[in-house]
């Protein structure tokens, strides 16, 4: 009997790889991962130098491309200054996403179906390298997790197993690893489970079983992270993005009741809260893509930043009631914003980044376990 | 097709002035009824023969004009046309005619059932001055979809051309429940826009009809208190503007009561300019001496000390 791929893989049906990553260990590894499964005999397309994209429309089928990436691989956050930033630092690693979440924005970023993996992971060391190594007194604090689900295709590539592996010597880096899956495989890499942050996102009952398609439960999400916390990391966990939907008060306190079912407020490194927001041009591919979706017809308004929101008073309601229910529940300075504004931090915590030296300054001393 | 290089005289009750390829047939305009009673007839009409003797191909208000003064037609004969090809001489002739989006609505209409869409759009639209790739394009074939009805709105200027996008995402109860808005009002593209948009986006939110939407803003009542087209439009517009965006619209009401508490009896003007994103308000004078200068400084000092203003700076916070 033939193995299967992970659910969220198995529309896989076509892998490109670029002419110079043909040996790549990436390409061997998705060799070997595929070899064996109802998936080995997908077809595998060699990309001359002189073609710089793959064209892929075959319906609901999507493609691995592994490509010899050319740009940078360690960014900044795309963050704006109208709403504070938490300062992350994103390590790129690749493009596009295999589940399908109504909200993504990755929707509007990459509108085909190639999963794009950046297979010259020795180009990568070598600029994280230099980059890490300059001065091991600068610290950083890194996340995969960006452009691209940070384990979605873990279990076909390895990629944050051999990134964790690579990132045991630098001490002064602590890697984020943002998903909606369950692969904990990257575990076996490392002694080091204070640089390593595994994060999962969390939503509503009602947000995972409507607008979440082919990613891990919520159940299983929280099952991993208390495997996580138990071997000794540290974990996150990321509201992002609340929707406001009919019933919100009592699906977000569901989840966030069923959290510390499985974690305790000492195991959370931080937890972020985020107001679904979007670019104007998300809207209209939601409603395309998810005609079932209503959460987009909420009153939303331009932003500071020019991305569509929700008024502010809804956001401070929502964001009240989950931080009071977090509260008691024992979290406290763990809680932050993604990108809101001082007006939003002041109703809601009762102070702003100033007043604690700046959201990345916090976020930085408690990834480092400080 | 042929057209004979020789003109003809012919009695104006000979010539047949019916077919579908009269699209834009009217009455003609008083300024073309003067034009040939002072000078005649400058340019001929075109005819084809038929079963039942000529028959008009262009040059209908021509026509219609010598038929009322009892004059007889120059006239010019097309041989070996076909049913495509009279509508476009029809089209050819009008073309100096100004063109709006029911007139281009009516031609569509009549090449549709002759030749396929790919020839609709490299051969019809740019002589109605759309580019076959443009916007405009994709609506106006997006009309050709829609029922007679709301085609005929179109037409009578009713609802403007973009209308089309919204309508296609209702679904027919829903457009049903429209429609009666733009049954006796010409609406700007913003406001029907805005409208349909708004009345859409809140039935799915709140996963009602359209038309219990309409029902619950009010609109149905406005409808029917026989108000003028201006304010029937204007009360709709603010009706389903409230329904889809209920908090903001009673933030933006409060903010407005207390600018106008606060600025009362000055030059000074407020505005919150973020949608409450931030709290706050932007104030704004207009001044063309020195004297307007000293005078809204004064006011300004006297603004500063205005009640009003607790109401305003906690707008939005979700704490007011």
């Amino acid at each position: 009997m033939t193995k299967q791929l992970p659910s969220h893989l198995r529309k896989i049906g076509h892998v490109f790889v670029d002419e110079s990553m043909q040996d790549s260990p990436i390409a061997n590894r998705v060799r070997d991962k595929l070899a064996g499964t109802d998936q080995a005999n997908i077809p595998w397309t060699v990309v001359p130098p002189e073609q710089d994209r793959v064209e892929f429309d075959e319906g609901d089928t999507q493609a691995l491309y592994l490509k010899e990436y050319k740009g940078k691989f360690l960014r900044f956050c795309p963050g704006t200054r109208a709403y504070h930033c938490c300062g992350y630092r994103i390590i790129h690693i690749g493009e596009n996403c295999p589940m399908a979440c109504s909200y993504c924005i990755l929707q509007a970023y990459f509108q085909d179906r190639v999963l794009k993996i950046w297979a010259n992971q020795d180009a990568l060391f070598t600029e994280l390298g230099n980059a890490f190594g300059a001065d091991p007194n600068t610290r950083y604090r890194v996340g995969t997790g960006e452009f691209t689900d940070s384990l979605a295709l873990e279990h076909l590539t390895g990629y944050s197993h051999n990134l964790i592996g690579f990132l045991q010597d630098y001490d002064n880096v602590v890697l984020e690893l943002k998903s909606k899956v369950v692969d904990l495989t990257w575990m076996e890499a490392t002694t080091r489970t204070d640089r390593v942050l595994p994060a999962w996102s969390l939503n509503a009952p009602f947000i995972n079983e409507h607008e979440e398609f082919d990613v891990s439960t919520l159940k299983e999400r929280l099952e991993a992270a208390r495997t996580c916390a138990e071997a000794g990391f540290k974990v996150c966990l990321h509201f992002d993005p609340i929707i406001h939907y009919p019933g919100w008060c009592e699906g977000y306190a569901e989840i966030i009741d069923m959290i510390f079912d499985y974690v305790r407020p000492e195991n959370i490194a931080y937890m972020s809260l985020g107001s679904f927001r979007c670019m104007p041009q998300l809207n209209p591919i939601i409603a395309d893509n998810f005609p079932d979706t209503t959460y987009i017809y909420n009153e939303f308004i331009p932003g500071l930043d020019g991305k569509a929101r929700l008024l502010r008073p809804l956001r401070v309601e929502q964001f009240t009631f989950m931080v009071d229910r977090l509260r008691k529940h024992g979290m406290d300075k763990q809680l932050y914003f993604c990108m809101e504004s001082t007006e939003v931090w002041n109703e809601v915590f009762g102070y702003a980044p100033k007043d604690f030296g700046g959201l990345g300054n916090r976020l930085m001393a408690q990834a480092f376990g400080e | 097709m042929h057209l004979s290089n020789e003109i003809f005289t012919a009695s104006a009750d000979s010539i047949s002035k019916s077919g579908a390829h009269l699209y834009w047939a009217d009455n003609p305009d008083k300024s073309l009824a003067d034009s040939i009673e002072e000078f005649g007839q400058s340019a001929p009409v075109l005819v084809c023969e038929s079963e039942n003797g000529l028959k008009l191909v262009a040059g209908h208000a021509r026509l219609s004009v010598l038929r009322d003064l009892g004059r007889p037609v120059l006239a010019r004969m097309v041989e070996d046309m076909n049913e495509a090809d009279k509508g476009l001489l029809y089209l050819t002739d009008n073309l100096q005619r100004a063109m709006d989006n029911g007139m281009r609505l009516k031609a569509l209409e009549f090449f549709a059932p002759l030749m396929d869409e790919k020839s609709l759009k490299a051969n019809i639209l740019p002589r109605l001055g759309i580019k076959p790739k443009s916007k405009d394009a994709k609506l106006l074939l997006g009309w050709l979809t829609m029922d007679q009805t709301w085609r005929n709105l179109l037409k009578q200027g009713n609802i403007p051309l973009a209308s089309a996008t919204p309508l296609s995402r209702m679904t027919d109860k829903d457009r049903q429940a429209v429609e009666p808005l733009f049954t006796g009002f010409s609406w700007s593209r913003s406001n029907a826009i805005n409208v349909l948009n708004w009345l859409f986006e809140t039935a799915k939110m709140n996963n009602q009809s359209v038309q219990d939407v309409m029902h619950t803003a009010g609109m149905v009542k406005i409808l029917s208190q026989g108000l003028s087209p201006k304010d029937a439009i204007a009360r709709l517009a603010n009706a389903a503007r409230l329904a889809r965006y209920p908090e903001l619209t009673k933030l933006q009401d409060r903010f407005t009561a207390a600018a106008g508490e606060i600025t009362a009896g000055t030059r000074w003007r407020m505005v919150q300019p973020n949608n409450f994103e931030t709290g706050g308000a932007e104030l704004t004078v207009q001044i063309k001496d020195a004297e307007q200068l000293k005078r809204a400084v004064e006011e300004m000092a006297n603004l500063a000390d205005a009640p009003a203003w607790e109401k305003l700076w906690k707008l939005g916070s979700g704490n007011d």
